[in-house]
């Protein structure tokens, strides 16, 4: 189980939340790009061994939006994009 | 095993939510309202009208029903300026009230957070999760107060009365 730092709250248990995604990619010229890389990013999310950034939802508590780096590895959230590195 | 506890369902009270920033919110209703409480998750009391903290720029206002008129009058969401905004939930949530020596143990079986004093004190409300269910957890000197979406209120019942015997 994670325990989430919200920015309103604190430190909050995994369930309150609603996963939101990774931050996403950097959006491509969609007329620069072939179909195939137009629809890799559109789908394909990242998942890398590491550190991956997302976004989450405290739904079922103040309803902040966040974003956390998260460790796949470990499941370690380091707060801030810059401790990550 | 049987929990030391009482449950008790609680009637309708006056509720409205508030958004905004303070200092608007604060000019516009005046000394209808509790202090606002300071901290993230607190609440503040005067004169039966208690004032949750919930969010950002949210809170939530609670009085005994029969203040209801009193305070619509006063809050006067229809007019209020835009870029606040005022809307009375009363009938949207509806609250438990659970008390007794065991109240921490039933109390950790319908929630996640950690509810003991030295962590969410005697002033302290959040939304939370309760059973499953996003909830608004209170705490009072004698207890807690659980509220739930009202359309749940039925089954939250039930899961307290199933919980405690
Ligand atoms: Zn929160």
């Amino acid at each position: 189980m994670l325990l989430i730092p919200c920015p309103y709250c604190g430190k909050r248990n995994e369930c309150e939340f609603i996963y939101g995604g990774p931050v996403g990619a950097k959006r491509p010229d969609p007329n620069a790009v072939n179909d195939a890389e137009w629809v890799e990013y559109l789908t394909v999310t990242p998942n890398p061994q590491g550190p991956v950034q997302e976004k989450w939802w405290h739904a079922r508590g103040c309803g902040e939006w966040l974003v956390i780096w998260r460790d796949t590895r470990t499941h370690d959230i380091m707060e801030a994009p810059d401790d990550a590195t | 095993m049987s929990y030391d506890v009482t449950t008790q369902r609680c009637g309708l009270a006056a509720l409205f939510d508030l958004k905004g920033s303070r200092e608007t919110i604060q000019n516009w209703a005046g000394d209808v309202l509790p202090p606002f409480p300071d901290g993230p998750n607190t609440r503040s009391e005067k004169n039966e009208t208690e004032l949750f903290h919930i969010g950002r720029d949210h809170w939530i206002v609670r009085s005994p029903l029969s203040q209801e008129d009193t305070l619509e009058s006063r809050l006067n969401p229809a007019d209020c300026p835009p870029d606040i905004s005022i809307v009375r939930i009363s009938d949207t949530l509806t609250f438990f009230r659970v008390t007794g020596r065991d109240t921490l143990d039933v109390m950790a079986v319908a929630c996640p957070l950690d509810l003991h004093d030295s962590v969410f004190g005697p002033d302290a409300v959040t939304h939370t999760e309760a059973f499953g269910l996003k909830a608004l957890v209170l705490r009072y000197a004698d207890g807690f107060e659980i509220a739930v979406e009202q359309s749940f209120g039925d089954m939250i019942e039930d899961y307290l009365i199933r919980a405690i015997s």
